[in-house]
């Protein structure tokens, strides 16, 4: 969010909630506001500029909102206004911004160690009482997938800072024992909760599955190191290397969430009314196989063919055919 | 400072959206759409005094369905006398639903979670309804306070196409129309439904609603829907649904899962053996696992992910399915 520019109806949005901020006649670091709204430098001016353009013709006899556009330069924010000004307070939420919210504290609730219950309800309740209209209620309703009996042990590891260790079963079918991570973040996402910690051995930051690990225990004598707490690394889950097979792709609606879970290199194109394709980068085309046989006809490769017969001979191993025309480059 | 200057600034629309909502709060017995637009600087400019202002008459149209999609409600208030006359009517922003009761404020960690939740959103189509939600409760947190938890970052796809739309007519009552393929056949049909609630259960978005075809509350899953979502043509809003109807539809799910039950056999050892923490001695050693289903399309999908780890037992439709989806598979590849 930080990187992209507002929409029109977001800076305005900015713009309310900044006055109402800023009305109680404090002054602000631009640099305090940029973090508290999670927002750039460029957008909190911008916002706080055109508060201060703010011109009712004939009504005020003068701009209600008078903004300091010299200590704007240099970096503060604090507006002087005149009895007048009518926005005094902080607007309420749409029912659509609270449902929004709500549906997301509903599922946070779900998450074990986060949040007492009771501090979430208090939440649901404030939010509520910012509905003016009797009649609305919510739109949205989450039952979060299972939670792992892990989570809570990581989550006192990374409050703590401190490493792990834990046996782990990769995507191949291996398991190490004693594994050491140094947990950085814990990302529940839809189905799975993901563990993004450095990996002393490989010396890099990568994603685990939590429901592939177990014996995950706090080690109090081993802190992350320096390495762990300066890692930078994307948000998506799946990032390509340079030795990657590019992968066409082709999905029906029933398997659009591939285009979220890999990501695409180029914007998929529509085959058909409702049939998508795109390209993606795999590491190891073997692991397409059980990505594409999940969706059971609703996902298909078109291009590799080592990559389309990995998925064929994936398929047909599972029900039980093996050694079908095994392709000669086949580990 | 020159770029700073007001006097060479043109006026664009969030600008605008705030003159007009200073506008309307200011006058709280309400003004006409005439003083509206000759006080509001960007209408001003347009308008002709006597003249034919249809054009900025649609601009403030558009304004005032902006203003109401953020939550702002403009309400057009006819006077008494001159009823009749359309020029009498005013139009107003109450305060008392425009701000929040007075004495509230936000906790730091408050303020986290609500963060937390609206961050959850991230990357979706939710994201920038959330994004503003979240940005005028911060107007109620002390700035500096920094976040208070560390360390975890929930996401919740938002990513199914027709997610906005449906959340859409939703909160409009509007009834809306898509093509449905149903799992069993590979059948597609036209559906009309009044949508009442989104569900996301276990990753898995569902649309409940009144099935106008059928008369009956009706569970959709967003990612079978093969067609844009429309709001149908020529319909008037719905009627909302009893809260107690909500309930039931949804009980009515929960009783469905609750009687359907698959068992499947788990290799020792295996991924499946961790999945379903059989390590963990939460269930019998035998291997054997009972799961509860809602949809046995879902539940085969989920099921091959586990290839070559897992046996159906019971019941047979589980297993055809299975095994059915890995010989598509197979024939579309080879």
């Amino acid at each position: 969010m930080a990187n992209s520019r507002l929409s029109d109806s977001e800076r305005f949005n900015l713009m309310l909630a900044l006055t109402a901020l800023l009305v109680d006649q404090r002054e602000y670091e631009i640099e305090d506001l940029m973090s508290h709204f999670k927002t750039t430098r460029e957008e909190i001016v911008e916002a706080v500029r055109l508060i201060g353009f703010t011109e009712l013709i004939d009504i005020y006899d003068r701009r209600p909102y008078i903004v300091d556009f010299d200590d704007l330069h240099d970096g503060l924010v604090s507006i002087r206004f005149s009895n007048s000004v009518d926005l005094t307070d902080v607007p309420r939420l749409s029912s659509r911004q609270t449902s929004a919210l709500a549906a997301g504290l509903a599922y946070l609730a779900a998450l074990p160690g986060l949040a007492e219950v009771g501090e979430i309800e208090e939440l649901q309740k404030i939010l509520a009482s910012g509905i003016d209209d009797e009649n609305s209620r919510s739109e949205i309703h989450i039952v979060p997938g299972a939670v792992d009996s892990d989570l809570a042990t990581l989550r006192q590891a990374i409050t703590n800072r401190l490493s792990i260790s834990c046996d782990y079963l990769n995507l191949k079918g291996e398991t190490s024992i004693g594994r050491i991570l140094e947990p950085i973040r814990l990302e529940p996402q839809a189905e799975f909760v993901y563990l993004r910690a450095w990996c002393p051995t490989n010396e890099e930051v990568r994603a685990f599955r939590i429901d592939r690990m177990r014996k995950a225990t706090v080690l109090p004598d081993r802190p992350i190191s320096e390495a762990a707490k300066t890692a930078e690394f994307p948000d998506e889950i799946y990032t390509p290397g340079e030795n990657d097979v590019e992968v066409v792709l082709e999905v029906e609606p029933e398997a659009y969430s591939l285009m979220h879970d890999f990501r695409p290199v180029e914007k998929p194109e529509s085959v058909s009314t409702h049939v998508k394709r795109f390209k993606v980068k795999v590491g190891d085309v073997r692991v397409l196989g059980r990505i594409i046989s999940r969706f059971g006809g609703a996902a298909r490769v078109i291009s590799p063919e080592p990559a389309k017969q990995a998925v064929r001979r994936f398929a047909l191993e599972a029900i039980g055919v093996r050694n079908q025309q095994a392709p000669k480059d086949a580990e | 400072m020159d770029d700073l200057d007001p006097n060479e600034y043109k006026i664009g629309k969030p600008e605008r959206l705030f003159n007009l909502t200073c506008l309307l709060l200011h006058f709280s017995n309400g003004i006409s759409k005439n003083d509206i637009l000759r006080s509001i600087p960007a209408y001003s400019a347009e308008y002709v005094e006597g003249g034919d202002n249809s054009s900025l008459e649609r601009k403030f149209e558009r304004d005032k369905d902006e203003l109401r999609e953020t939550g702002i409600m403009v309400e057009a208030v006819i006077a008494e006398v001159e009823d009749q006359n359309n020029q009498a009517t005013k139009y107003v922003i109450r305060s008392e639903s425009f701000f929040w009761p007075k004495g509230l404020s936000l906790t730091p960690r408050q303020l986290a979670l609500l963060n937390l939740a609206a961050d959850a959103w991230a990357g979706g189509s939710l994201s920038a309804i959330a994004s503003k939600g979240i940005n005028k409760l911060r107007a109620m947190g002390e700035v500096n306070d920094g976040d208070s938890i560390i360390g975890i970052a929930p996401r919740l796809n938002s990513n199914e196409p027709n997610l906005h739309e449906i959340g859409t007519a939703i909160n409009e009552r509007r009834v809306i129309e898509f093509d449905y393929r149903k799992p069993s056949t590979g059948e597609i049909m036209p559906r009309s439904i009044e949508p009442w609630l989104l569900r996301q259960i276990a990753g898995q978005w569902l649309v409940l609603g009144y099935d106008r075809m059928r008369n009956a509350p009706r569970n959709f899953m967003l990612r079978r829907m093969v067609s844009n979502v429309k709001i149908a043509r020529g319909t008037q809003p719905f009627d909302p649904p009893n809260q107690s109807e909500i309930d039931n539809a949804i009980a009515d799910l929960e009783k469905l899962a609750a009687k359907q039950v698959a068992v499947i056999k788990v290799e020792k050892n295996t991924e499946a053996w961790f999945r379903y923490e059989l390590d963990l001695g939460a269930t019998s050693s035998s291997g054997k696992v009972e799961l509860n289903f809602y949809d046995m399309h879902v539940l085969a999908e989920q099921l091959r992910e586990y290839a070559g780890q897992i046996q159906v037992i019971k019941p047979d439709d589980l297993a055809a399915l299975v095994r059915d989806g890995f010989q598509k598979v197979a024939d579309q590849h080879g």
